[in-house]
């Protein structure tokens, strides 16, 4: 989905103690009088016309020639038994905590933006808009909502509501500074014509205006009438009305144990294109088990209908496919190759640090760090090395970048150009000053910790003294976020966009400070003139050329390793999860997400029963390798 | 050396006699205390580095002091000689260089990836893997043997700590008495009501503790049983007349309490030792288990028991680390209670 969220980070969650705000008797707040003022003052940005006004010689689309991609067998209802690593820290949307774990069921896989992309195909399909049209000069995009949709609380979706989202954005209530600079600095204007229709500015021709323009999200202004400085308490664990298909119910909350998702009762866009067939659980539970390995157990029991096997421990040794349950068809085993924007797992070396700082020795990081071992033996050579700080955009290939290989003579040729030339007696490089070659890994990656030690002990080799420090998610993920750490392993997960970002992560103007995704520090003079270049490029000529450019200027800085990306996902799910004949689409992350799978209570009955007297069915292990790239 | 001029007093002879009378209690201390020297000298029995290196006419001693580079001995790179295949490609050049190995010659950090075999392998002699090896290749032996050694350090640690506090603060409630006693017991009582795994959890969420800060941590919440103890034998001592002599002898307080009330506490004292230690050891293996406790890649029999039961289709993993457990707290339980038996007061005790 292409949404207009920061990148947003794979792992996190919170902790259960965090819910505990004080009771207050909350002031009644009505902002309407605010907000009108606020468009009055801002007349350039908020446009009132009527539709007599509209360009006349627009070409306008509606998506009709576009495949749908759900498959029509699904069966809607039952409830998906699932869970989580933590308990949500918050239901906002935006705000303090709100990048967790527990955020796509409700937001990023959940919420309807304009029009959306066809997850196959690439091609656009209406979603909140009806239809749509883009202007000549390929910046401003109209839109004609669709006059059914409704938020979960029944309220028709409106263009007041599309004029409210950048009051709600740019508000500094939300305490959220990436929406604040995002809704500021980029769009240039936005005009209602009618309740209905709408058309939004960019402030400059992109090649993806659809998707700039067209993933914004209504924010329900009759919800928000009380948004107020005290906006993330007051709205902490109130769920926003949505236009998707789920929401929460206040009694599905069960502060650190359990949280559901339900489905909308009759929900606008049940029986729409491009929607039947979708979402089609009823309920989704979500338990809060905070140990992937007890999850795993939850689901051999059957407590748990789904589980992710894409680490090879799963995958090979914890359920093989000679195990009982996938032998007797209980449990089938799927793995599926997609075709997104790779997750960066690598070493964020925080330049802002001693040592650090000097990019010789950034450089002989680069080389004494032995990702490649790690993928060879334990990740069973299933995952790749990757390359760059943004492998896997189709459009935008880095073919001539390559991570630097694992070599401890270019590593202590790096290192001695630094002045770390002799080892002490522990083997670890140290300088003329006694300064010892040695520096903290800060990771929140329970399932990952495996790694850092085989980095540890190659690293070793090249006299680099790794410390390795494995914090709760949420709490690592704030220290890198503040800056605090060293070195961090980590990985952002991408919303599937057309070409890579770089002003969030590697410009100067988010170096230094704390809560911005820039975890290298990264500063350089350099690099910020290409990003300027880059963020106003209008060909994709140009961005793949500044995007080259940019990507080897990074790598000779030596900010980050490249660690490994994965190119598949996999799945254990009992038999009574259905999915499509082709498993999932294309630019699919995980095996639920677009709502394509399905539960069928009566297999789940019968499965049960077998189950209880031993009777078997055949056993099914698919790869599904149709979008995988052949070599 | 002079003759030994410190004396056992002859109660403590007796007792100490009687405890070695006590077989099974005394074997064990025997296994024991012959565990922890060997664990001592573990650099010598399970270690990477060449007990003796023999190279070019020349002997090399590795286990201890700075590294061989790889090229002190011809092989081609600056890092820490890999012995094992030193010792190999000696042996094949036939030049009467040789290379002694430690019976175990492996460390605890080592990651021993063979191409085409995915860890956790099992038990092998033929690779000197006697239990095994984790799920990234390290010998598990190692790692059992080390985490033992650090799991006595910290019980050492940990047991100076607690007794240290708990006597200092029993010793003076009882003592002292009065309001001391009163606001002391109290504040006891406050303490130990506190939540120790919550204040762990949240420690060790926001630093990475090292052996100091856990000893620190789980001794401020252990030490609180102690002062009972101290407290009651106190108050009996000082209510004895030997104490009051003293005083009327014009003794100081500290003289009273260093040289009078504490020497005749001891024996209650050292009863409690074993089984100190063994909350030493469990509570470091429970902290570890639930990754609270030393931070990775420290060896450590928590973090290998939850590895175990993580990867239960590699028994070996879960075993051998169970097996340690086991043995290791029985024979501190089996001391713990001959100790107590021979220090028993009551074989001696008559009523008057």
């Amino acid at each position: 989905m292409n949404l207009s969220a920061p990148r947003t980070l794979a792992l996190l969650a919170a902790l259960a103690f965090s819910g505990c705000a004080k009771k207050e008797v909350e002031a009644v707040i009505d902002n309407t009088q605010e907000v009108q003022a606020y468009y009055k003052a801002h007349p350039d940005f908020f446009k009132f016309a009527t539709r007599a006004d509209l360009p006349k010689d627009l070409a306008w689309q509606d998506g009709h020639d576009v495949p749908e991609f759900a498959a029509p067998e699904a069966k809607r209802g039952g409830t998906l038994h699932a869970y989580v690593d933590d308990f949500p820290r918050t239901l906002r949307f935006v705000g303090p905590d709100t990048n967790g774990t527990f955020r796509p069921y409700i937001l990023d896989d959940n919420a309807l933006t304009l029009i959306q992309r066809q997850p196959n195909t690439g091609q656009y399909y209406p979603a909140l808009a009806s239809s749509w049209a883009v202007s000549k000069d390929g910046r401003t995009m109209y839109f004609r909502l669709d006059p059914d949709a409704r938020y979960s609380d029944g309220v028709p979706v409106t263009a007041d509501d599309y004029l409210f989202l950048f009051f709600f954005f740019r508000s500094s209530y939300i305490n959220d500074p990436w929406y604040n600079n995002y809704y500021t600095e980029n769009f240039t204007n936005i005009t209602k014509y009618d309740d209905h229709t709408i058309a939004v500015t960019w402030k400059e021709s992109k090649p993806d205006v659809y998707d700039r323009l067209g993933s914004l999200i209504p924010e329900p202004h009759h919800f928000f009438k009380e948004l107020g400085a005290d906006f993330a308490q007051r709205y902490q664990w109130k769920m926003e009305p949505t236009t998707g298909p789920y929401t929460v119910l206040p009694e599905d909350i069960h502060k650190g144990s359990s949280i559901d998702v339900t489905h909308v009762k009759g929900w606008w866009a049940e029986n729409k294109p491009f929607f039947r067939h979708r979402f089609n659980f009823d309920r989704i539970h979500l338990d809060v088990i905070r140990d992937p390995d007890k999850a795993f157990e939850a689901f051999k029991r059957g407590d748990v209908d789904m589980y992710s096997l894409t680490l090879p421990r799963f995958w090979y040794e914890k359920l093989p496919d000679s195990d009982p349950i996938v032998q007797a068809g209980y449990v089938h085993k799927a793995a599926f190759y997609n075709e997104v924007p790779r997750p960066p797992y690598g070493l964020y070396i925080n330049t802002s640090r001693p040592l650090l700082d000097n990019r010789d020795i950034r450089v002989g990081i680069n080389y004494a760090t032995n990702f490649q071992l790690v993928i060879d033996q334990y990740f069973r050579g299933d995952y790749q090395r990757l390359q760059t700080t943004a492998d896997g955009y189709a459009l935008v290939p880095f073919p001539g970048i390559k991570a630097r290989p694992y070599s401890v003579e270019l590593a202590d040729a790096s290192f001695a150009k630094a002045g770390f030339t002799q080892r002490g007696p522990d083997g670890i490089l140290v300088n003329d000053k006694g300064q010892r070659l040695s520096f903290t890994v800060t990771s929140g990656y329970a399932t990952l910790k495996d790694v850092l030690p085989i980095l540890k002990q190659e690293a070793l080799k090249a006299g680099l003294e790794f410390n390795i420090e494995v914090l709760d998610n949420t709490t690592a993920w704030k220290k890198m976020q503040e800056k605090q750490h060293d070195i961090a392993f980590m990985a952002f997960s991408y919303g599937f966009e057309m070409y890579p970002r770089y002003w969030e992560t590697f410009d100067s103007a988010n170096a230094g400070k704390s809560q911005t995704n820039n975890i290298c520090n990264y500063a350089d003079k350099e690099t910020d003139a290409l990003i300027a270049k880059y963020d106003t490029a209008t060909s994709m000529d140009e961005i793949r050329s500044l995007a080259t450019q940019i990507e080897t200027r990074i790598r000779d800085q030596g900010p980050f390793v490249p660690g490994f990306a994965i190119s598949f996902y996999r799945s254990g799910f009992w038999r009574w999860i259905g999915f499509p004949k082709d498993f999932n689409v294309r630019m699919s992350d995980t095996s639920i997400q677009y709502g394509l799978n399905w539960i069928d209570e009566d297999v789940k009955k019968e499965t049960l029963a077998a189950r209880a007297s031993g009777k078997t069915y055949p056993p099914s292990i698919q790869v599904y390798d149709q979008w995988k790239h052949k070599d | 050396m002079a003759s030994l001029r410190f004396r056992l007093n002859p109660q403590t002879q007796r007792r100490l006699n009687r405890f070695r009378g006590i077989r099974r209690g005394y074997l064990s201390f025997l296994v024991l205390a012959a565990l922890a020297l060997l664990s001592v000298f573990g650099e010598v029995l399970v270690n990477s580095r060449a007990l003796v290196v023999r190279y070019q006419g020349r002997y090399y001693f590795p286990t201890y002091g700075a590294f061989h580079p790889g090229s002190d001995f011809g092989e081609g790179y600056s890092y820490e000689t890999n012995y094992r295949h030193l010792g190999q490609r000696l042996a094949k050049e036939g030049s009467g260089d040789w290379v002694l190995m430690p019976p175990v010659p492996f460390n605890a950090y080592e990651n021993d990836f063979r191409p085409g075999v995915y860890p956790p392998t099992a038990p092998s002699a033929a690779e000197r893997h006697y239990l095994g090896t984790d799920t990234t290749g390290r010998d598990i032996l190692a790692r059992l043997f080390y985490g033992f050694r650090i799991a006595l350090i910290f019980a050492a640690f940990y047991i100076g700590f607690v007794y240290g506090l708990g006597i200092a603060v029993g010793c003076a409630m009882g003592f002292f008495g009065g309001k001391v006693d009163l606001l002391g017991q109290r504040l006891v009582e406050i303490w130990s009501n506190l939540p120790f795994l919550y204040i762990v959890i949240i420690v060790a969420s926001l630093v990475r503790p090292d052996l100091t800060l856990l000893v620190i941590i789980t001794g401020l919440f252990s030490w609180t049983g102690m002062t009972y103890y101290m407290r009651t034998a106190t108050y009996r001592e000082k209510a004895r007349d030997y104490v009051a002599a003293a005083e009327v002898l014009g003794a100081s307080t500290s003289r009273i309490i260093f040289r009078h009330i504490l020497p005749n506490t001891l024996s209650m004292l050292v009863t409690f030792v074993p089984f100190t230690l063994a909350a030493a050891i469990s509570s470091l293996t429970a902290l570890d288990f639930l990754g609270f406790g030393l931070p990775v890649p420290t060896p450590s029999w928590g973090e290998l028991l939850h590895q175990g039961t993580a990867n239960l289709d590699a028994p070996w993993i879960v075993s051998s680390v169970f097996v340690s457990i086991v043995l290791v707290l029985s024979l501190v339980t089996f001391v713990g209670e001959a100790i107590r038996e021979a220090f028993d007061p009551k074989r001696f005790t008559t009523y008057e």
